[in-house]
């Protein structure tokens, strides 16, 4: 099999010759640029700086020599933006606080202050700066710009500035894309705009220079609860564009496009769901059903839904939005554990990710700890397919490079002894 | 209208549960213009927020509901506040809470806070990426008996074992909770802390617990 078609038959619920195996595919399935340096390093691999794919959670692109080496299955299309709303062009170096020197793109425009390294919307250091890395962090957080606003006279068009019809850019963009990844043997996986729905990564609008509307974290969640119908005509307003956005994007690329990653909106605590059965399928379910419609009608591309936390009272209500992959899978997380998933929805939905917890294994285990919790994992998602071989998220930094080697161990081990 | 009563204080209680802000505040200033007795309003408060407490906790509501309670709330003790400070009635408890050094993250954090001022705690917050001479210093200033660290990346989690350490050092007489994503109950154990919770809603259960206050 070619790693397209592995990828092919397991979201398709068929086992596929061996695990399917993302990583650094799209921005949840991802590698901190500080692993991604120091797993080149173990493998020999020419020494180079790490590109930064993500700059707001520092990923680092997992590059072909790397794939080949983790046999990873993936080839991804990032978005043309990165969420600090800038292009990744031209390349220059950046040395982090962690000692680590990467390339970033020429509009990577960030200053240090007392606090922290600051980083401006669209390169341009005349607006506020809308991301803040601490002096001990490793990646980027918003800032919330939340200007003052009316709760009794929510403007729809406030929170829409950054929903908008496919720009002449993105369309040579995607043009160029397509060409790049046409012909290859790996499974095509890209982002598709404005079709998440409330993403709170996303809600603060890190990539605008003045947002408007609501914009808070908090204030966002209090929102969805004292008024769902302004949600749901700005979800209505979100879906139209995405879908005449998805129509361009289908001509331009449909035929090289494998998985569609169509929503990071996390619905899940540690211990519980943001919302109810009822709100999600009231809220959400109707706007997740026209686009996840849309795509099984006029493409072949495979929908996948990423949602953090405890949401297995959720999933049911997922399959009936039509997604067909469901990521990272968290099964630390109140009733995640991987057998009951399995069972209940296994032959329903893909399972892209839950093969090691990056909470607690994969940082803090032990190399044998981290072989049997993935061992333990493949043995369970990984029959009959319908499983794609990821961590739970994206591998952080400070991850020592021997656990990742021992996750590898083990699903070469699986590979080569089966269940 | 007939001047409310006492026992017309369930209205502001049935407002905080439906985090009715605006009938939160006129229903608080109605008590207030009825000159009814300052305890009763803040005990009506405390009712409604905990019963917030205990439906989160049975999954009957989420997030976005306990973050309107706990506004509504709020919008009744900016009212309620200078009332209670004239009348002497002072929280028996304080609390100093924050997310540790490197972390920006405070959704966790501020709705622990906000439940702790629903039970009636003083909250001292001091927001995120609190380095460890900050909470020291404040639990000296403020005295209080406890304190709630926060933390939702695992490269920050080392941060909070040093900030308990720190303050164990210090030989401060202090409780000290923790919480957010990656914590669990093993590494509250495994750094010295007494206390690990994994809601904000039995945050305040712990809080109490730790201080040895009444529910």
């Amino acid at each position: 099999m070619t790693s397209k078609q592995r990828v092919l038959a397991s979201v398709s619920h068929q086992e596929p010759d061996r695990l399917a195996v993302d990583f650094g595919g799209c921005f949840i399935t991802g590698v901190h640029c500080s692993v991604v340096e120091s797993l080149r390093d173990h493998f020999g691999l020419e020494k180079r700086p790490v590109k930064i794919a993500e700059p707001y959670q520092m990923l680092g692109l997992v590059e072909d020599d790397l794939k080949d080496v983790m046999g990873i299955d993936v080839e991804s299309i990032f978005p043309n933006r990165t969420i600090f709303g800038f292009v990744n062009e031209n390349w220059k170096e950046y040395h982090t606080w962690w000692g680590q020197t990467v390339l970033v793109s020429e509009h990577f425009q960030v200053e240090d202050r007392e606090d922290g390294t600051y980083m401006y919307p669209q390169g341009d250091r005349s607006a506020p700066p809308s991301g803040h890395m601490p002096k001990t962090g490793y990646f980027f957080d918003t800032i919330v710009r939340q200007e003052e606003y009316d709760e009794d006279d929510l403007k729809v068009e406030e929170n829409l500035e950054e929903f908008g019809p496919m720009t002449a850019e993105e369309e040579a963009y995607w043009h160029a894309e397509a060409e790049r990844v046409r012909g290859t043997d790996r499974a095509v996986i890209t982002h598709l705009n404005g079709t998440c729905l409330g993403d709170i990564a996303l809600v603060p609008a890190p990539f605008l220079k003045y947002p408007k509307g609501v914009r808070g974290i908090e204030d966002w969640y209090m929102i969805l609860a004292s008024d769902p119908e302004f949600v749901m005509e700005l979800f209505d307003r979100q879906t139209e564009i995405a879908l005449a956005n998805m129509e361009k994007l289908n001509a331009i690329a449909g035929d090289v496009i494998d998985i569609v990653v169509v929503c990071g909106t996390d619905f899940g605590t540690q211990e519980s769901t943001f919302c109810s059965v009822d709100n999600l399928r009231e809220i959400w379910m109707p706007r997740y059903q026209r686009i996840n419609n849309w795509i099984h009608e006029n493409t072949q591309w495979k929908t996948f839904k990423h949602s953090c936390g405890a949401i297995e009272p959720l999933i049911p209500t997922f399959i009936e939005c039509g997604f067909d992959i469901l990521n990272p899978v968290q099964c630390s997380a109140k009733g995640m554990e991987a057998p009951g998933l399995k069972e209940k929805y296994g032959d329903q939905i893909t399972f892209w990710g839950g093969g090691v917890n990056t909470q607690q294994t994969l940082p803090f285990g032990t190399p044998g700890e981290v072989k049997a919790e993935v061992l333990e994992r493949a043995r369970t998602f990984g029959p009959g397919g319908g499983f794609v071989m990821n961590a739970i998220h994206n591998v952080q930094a400070l991850t020592p490079t021997e656990n990742i080697v021992a996750m590898l161990d083990a699903i070469n081990e699986y590979n080569t002894a089966g269940v | 209208m007939s001047v409310m009563q006492e026992t017309d204080l369930t209205t502001l209680t049935a407002a905080i549960m439906a985090g009715k802000r605006k009938d939160a505040k006129r229903i608080t200033q109605e008590a207030l213009d009825a000159t009814l007795s300052p305890q009763a309003i803040l005990d009506a408060l405390k009712v409604g927020m905990d019963d917030v407490g205990r439906r989160f906790k049975a999954n009957e509501i989420f997030v976005p509901e306990v973050l309107v309670a706990a506004r509504a709330m709020k919008t009744a003790m900016e009212l309620l506040e200078p009332v209670l400070v004239a009348s002497g009635i002072q929280p028996e408890f304080k609390v100093v809470i924050g997310t540790v050094e490197g972390d920006l993250h405070d959704i966790g954090k501020n709705l622990v806070s906000m439940m702790l001022k629903g039970a009636n705690f003083e909250v001292i917050d001091l927001g995120t990426n609190v380095g460890t001479q900050a909470f020291i210093d404040a639990v000296k200033e403020s005295g209080a008996q406890l304190v709630g660290l926060s933390a939702l990346l695992t490269t920050t989690m080392p941060a909070m074992k040093e900030t308990v350490e720190a303050m164990r050092e210090q030989g401060l007489d202090v409780k000290v909770m923790v919480g957010g994503a990656p914590i669990t109950d093993a590494f509250a154990t495994e750094i010295g802390a007494d206390g690990f919770s994994p809601d904000a809603a039995s945050a305040v259960d712990l809080a109490r617990e730790l201080v040895g206050a009444a529910a």
